[in-house]
């Protein structure tokens, strides 16, 4: 109730709400089990968080009276959970609708009302990347959220600071969909690579293009014709600028590799392989010239890309020193990332510290914001998670969440229903296939808002 | 010799002059009858509530020719004037619509061509019409034009259908037979934040597409007139390549005239909050609701606010309250404040100082004054009501100079009514629409029928054929209805999901009361069942309605039932 009551005090504020920055919030946090993830384990320890930023970390630290204390003896606390792949908060998740579409921004369509923020919270999730789905060799602009649930305002969440990634997808989706469904290119994986291929080479006479017209600008008296503008291909020539990470659905070794070896061609190294369920094979190369791997603890078979799979990938691939990331990809799962871990550590016998890095500092380091968050130490932003039990213990279940120093999810304070938004109209609101779709059929364009629009056009 | 030739000239002109007013004094004959017999009307004391939160006022209004040419209590009233008596009627300015497709009808689909690349539709194929106008596609004699007159409004921006970018709005009056109607054409871009025509068939297929490409569109078009200015000022240059998309762009990037962008909630008003930030066009934003939390961000920017006139269904009403657990009481008191909320988006946009105005788009003519009564009652002030509906409206289209109020020298849009607008039982008896006046039977109370069921002696049983618009554009089927007893049974069928056919199925729950049909029925596409909900009021053979598909919205369904001996 607390947080629909500030939803509602913002609302009355909004001039202020608007101009200020994003909220953050001082605690102190006492005699807690703290997992730093960089530093080791440190017990009986407290954290001083003031306006978003942890301050302190040691023994008897004291606070101002104004600021909270929380006594968190007997509890685990550890780093904000970060998801490298997640399509919660979205209206829209797939313009599948062209091979390339690297001018569309998932910031756009950011639904910052959606309850799956809320549920990520309560699973300790403090930062998705929310994601373009996989329809497209080059998909759209991802954008990396913070859950700062209680606003209704998509800007609120963007975490400002992060670089820009989008997304890639390589195999069945993109020649499914565009091959198959529309009979254009790319029809195989050898298509995809040419469809990436051109799509650089285009845009590298793109930058060109441009570039003699802003230099013959410069010259006196001169009236240049200004070429075409092209977010697309301007994109693709910022990727080739090493401004924008890639994260690339991918399953097969060959294609991975293939992809890899593509980016060196072109001399970009800013590249996360997705999914990348037969990464084991290629592991020593995705230590070397990527940004490593973000994998599912132990999802697969959902499609024949898909077979060649195995719980040790995230083991093996973190023992060949690939950076390691375990996302969820999913509603569901990102409510329990530390149980998905949990699994990569039953199987690859990883140590603690490994582990919860695969959720925590490694997908930082996957999103360029590992200086800012992904572990407990001074100076980091307090994005921050209380256990009850280690949390990779099978009872664990967090307590209270916490991003920016600001508490957005406290297990025993928080209201029955936290959602933000309610239809006036639907006592039980419908259920949105489009999640389940994206669950069964994994990353598959077909997605619920348009075959609810065309239900009743089928004339062409 | 300059001189003299003037004088002729002159005299000329004087000449007809006189030949010009003897013929407006006295009338040519008219075999067909369809002249009005006088232009010039006297609205004789009648109280006049000139512009909104005015006191009404005993006077007479003098109209000519469409133009209120006096209001006073002691004008002269000419000879040729029609009187009309005002005694007991109250006179408003009729309503102004800033935004409907009322008499619009859908541009036809182009035929895709057979190596129809998706990605790379032309723009036409893919909704980016912006040279379109739209009284290409209006028909002033359409009923629903003739339904909303009868409701007061008299004035309407007409908006073209289609897809992300329809084309160009119009000024229509809502007035005679023998005029074009029309006060201004190319008057706003229309835009939406969604495309039709397939979703994901075509690029751009989402709202993802649609905002880059509109992006791509705007800055493209800001590049080509660039171009063209070079090309006519210097030599050397190569031949612009003519591009109708961009050229029809060029009074909207010269801020000649705004964007508006058609949204349904908050987060669609803040994408298009985000284009124009990002792309400095002048923007209005068209059907707002759920947009509580916007207030603030549209009053700091100065955004041109149009609300929808449309209302969620009650749906808390409908919940069995008895059965329900504590915590599915706390649910149902959410979806109460929901609904509560969204009647009082109005008042709480009067609360806060921001002006707006209303648009019909989405809502039937029959639920205009009920939904409008719900927003008065929910808190917004009868004055800010007719604010929106009048003064607010006209300026947002920029003709307050001759509509918005009941003044000497502004247009003669009035509508007089049988008692105060909002009281209950006013009722309209005449609409005056550009100086032509229309009259409305008042109907006296009736007493309230004792049955539950008011559905006189109408039956339902036969075949209804029907057809659907949805975003996506139409569908059609059958409705078979049988009497069951006490009740009905029937089947509906509609377009196959498949896309091959039509498939079946029950209809269920039929409700039929008062007039109004309601029934529910599954379309199960994907291994998955979707209700459609579909209600509607039926008079005589004739049914309008809409279908409702879970959160998809509302769309427009009519039915005709074909002649009953033909179904045996």
């Amino acid at each position: 109730m607390k947080k629909i009551l500030q939803a509602f005090l913002i609302s009355l504020l909004p001039m202020s709400w608007s101009v200020a920055q994003t909220p953050t919030g001082s605690v102190l946090i006492k005699n807690a089990h703290v997992l730093t993830v960089t530093n080791g384990d440190l017990e009986g320890t407290d954290v001083l968080v003031e306006n978003g930023i942890i301050r302190r970390i040691g023994k008897n630290l004291s606070a101002p009276a104004s600021v909270e204390v929380i006594e968190a003896n007997g509890m685990y606390l550890m780093p904000g959970i970060i998801d490298a792949h997640s399509h919660v908060a979205l209206d829209a998740v797939n313009e599948a609708t062209a091979p390339i579409t690297s001018e569309v921004k998932m910031a756009d369509v950011v639904n910052p009302y959606d309850i799956g923020l809320y549920r990520a919270l309560a699973g300790g999730v403090t930062i998705s990347h929310a994601m373009h789905g996989s329809a497209n060799a080059i998909g759209g602009q991802n954008i990396t959220l913070k859950h700062r649930y209680g606003s209704g305002n998509p800007e609120d969440l963007f975490m400002k600071e992060a670089p820009r990634t989008i997304k890639f997808a390589l195999g069945e989706n993109p020649t499914r969909v565009h091959g198959r469904g529309n009979g254009i290119q790319p029809r195989t994986r050898m298509g995809v690579d040419a469809v990436i291929r051109n799509g650089f080479n285009e845009a590298i006479q793109y930058k060109k293009a441009w570039e003699a017209y802003n230099n013959a600008l410069k010259v006196r008296g001169a009236t240049p014709v200004p070429p075409k503008y092209d977010e697309r291909l301007e994109t693709l020539a910022d990727i080739l600028d090493g401004k924008i990470i890639i994260h690339c659905h991918s399953y097969r070794a060959d294609e991975i590799y293939g992809l890899i070896n593509t980016c060196r061609e072109f001399g970009i190294t800013n590249i996360v392989f997705s999914h990348v369920n037969e990464g084991f094979k290629v592991a020593p190369e995705l230590a070397e010239y990527t940004m490593g791997a973000s994998v599912f603890a132990d999802w697969w078979a959902y499609k024949f890309e898909v077979y060649y799979s195995t719980a040790y990938n995230a083991a093996i691939l973190t023992r060949n020193n690939v950076i390691t990331s375990i996302n969820s990809d999913s509603g569901e799962l990102i409510r329990h990332l530390y149980h998905e871990a949990g699994k990569a550590q039953r199987y690859g016998e990883l140590n603690d510290q490994e582990t919860l890095a695969l959720i925590t500092i490694n997908p930082a380091k996957q999103l360029g914001i590992a200086d800012k968050v992904g572990s407990i130490e001074v100076g980091k932003q307090a994005d921050l998670v209380l256990f009850n039990e280690h949390p990779l213990s099978i009872y664990a279940i967090p307590q209270m969440t916490f991003v920016d120093g600001v508490k957005y999810f406290d297990i025993n304070a928080d209201d029955n229903d936290m959602r933000l938004r309610v239809s006036a109209s639907e006592v039980v609101e419908p259920i949105f296939l489009k999640e389940h779709e994206h669950r069964c059929m994994h990353g598959v364009d077909f997605f619920f808002t348009n075959f609810g629009r065309s239900l009743f056009n089928h004339s062409h | 010799m300059i001189f003299q030739s003037q004088t002729i000239k002159n005299l000329g002109l004087m000449l007809l002059g006189i030949f010009l007013s003897v013929s407006g004094l006295h009338s040519q004959s008219d075999p067909t009858a369809q002249k009005r017999v006088s232009g010039t009307y006297v609205i004789q004391n009648v109280n006049l509530v000139a512009s909104p939160g005015s006191n009404a006022t005993q006077t007479s209004i003098l109209i000519k020719d469409g133009l209120i040419q006096e209001v006073g209590r002691n004008l002269r009233v000419p000879a040729e004037a029609q009187i009309i008596a005002g005694d007991s009627l109250y006179a408003y300015h009729a309503f102004i619509d800033v935004f409907t497709t009322a008499g619009v009808s859908r541009p036809a689909d182009l035929e895709r061509p057979s190596d129809f690349n998706p990605s790379k539709p032309s723009d036409e194929i893919a909704g980016i019409t912006p040279w379109r106008q739209v009284l290409d596609y209006y028909d002033a004699k359409n009923n629903s034009v003739t339904e909303w007159r009868k409701l007061g409004f008299t004035i309407a921006q007409v908006a073209p259908e289609g897809g992300m970018i329809p084309g160009k709005t119009a000024l229509v009056t809502y007035g005679g037979p023998n005029s074009s109607n029309v006060i201004g054409r190319q008057n706003a871009l229309h835009a939406k934040l969604r495309n039709s025509g397939g979703g994901r068939s075509l690029y751009p297929g989402t709202t993802l597409g649609v905002m880059a490409k509109f992006r791509d569109v705007y800055k493209n078009a800001e590049l080509s007139a660039k171009h063209d200015r070079t090309f006519a000022s210097a030599a050397g240059i190569n031949r612009p390549e003519r591009n109708k998309t961009y050229e029809a762009l060029y009074p909207v990037i010269d801020k000649q005239i705004p964007v508006l962008f058609e949204v349904t909630n908050d987060l669609d008003a803040r994408r298009a909050m985000m284009l124009q930030k990002e792309l400095g066009f002048s923007l209005g934003l068209i059907g707002l609701q759920e947009s509580d939390n916007l207030i603030a961000d549209i009053k700091r920017t100065n955004t041109m606010a149009v609300l929808s006139l449309k209302l969620p269904e009650n749906g808390a009403s409908k919940a069995k309250k008895d059965a329900l657990t504590d915590e599915g009481g706390e649910k149902l008191k959410r979806v109460e404040e929901a609904y509560q909320k969204a009647l009082g988006q109005a008042a709480s946009f009067e609360k806060e100082g921001v002006p707006f105005a209303f648009t019909s788009a989405g809502i039937r003519p029959s639920d205009f004054n009920k939904n409008l009564d719900l927003m008065v009652k929910a808190g917004l002030s009868e004055k800010a009501a007719l604010a929106a509906l009048t003064t607010n409206a006209a300026s947002m289209l920029g003709i307050s100079r001759f509509a918005g109020t009941v003044e000497k020298g502004k247009l003669a849009n009035i509508m007089l009514t049988t008692g105060p607008l909002f009281a209950e039982n006013t009722q309209i008896k005449h609409v005056i629409a550009d100086g032509y006046v229309f009259n409305y039977e008042v109907k006296t109370a009736k007493k309230e029928s004792n049955g539950n069921n008011s559905n006189g002696s109408a039956d339902l049983s036969g075949s209804w054929e029907y057809i659907s618009e949805t975003p996506a554009g139409s569908g059609s089927g059958v409705m078979e209805i049988k009497r069951d007893g006490s009740s009905y049974a029937g089947t509906i069928t509609y377009d196959s999901p498949t896309g091959a056919g039509k498939d079946t199925a029950d209809m269920r729950n039929i409700s039929w009361n008062n007039n109004e049909l309601k029934f529910t029925f599954s379309v199960s596409a994907g291994g998955m069942n979707l209700d459609v909900n579909v209600s509607g009021l039926v008079d005589g053979s004739n049914y309008s309605g809409n279908l409702s598909i879970a959160d998809f919205g509302s769309f427009p369904l009519t039915a005709t039932k074909k002649p009953n001996q033909l179904n045996q």
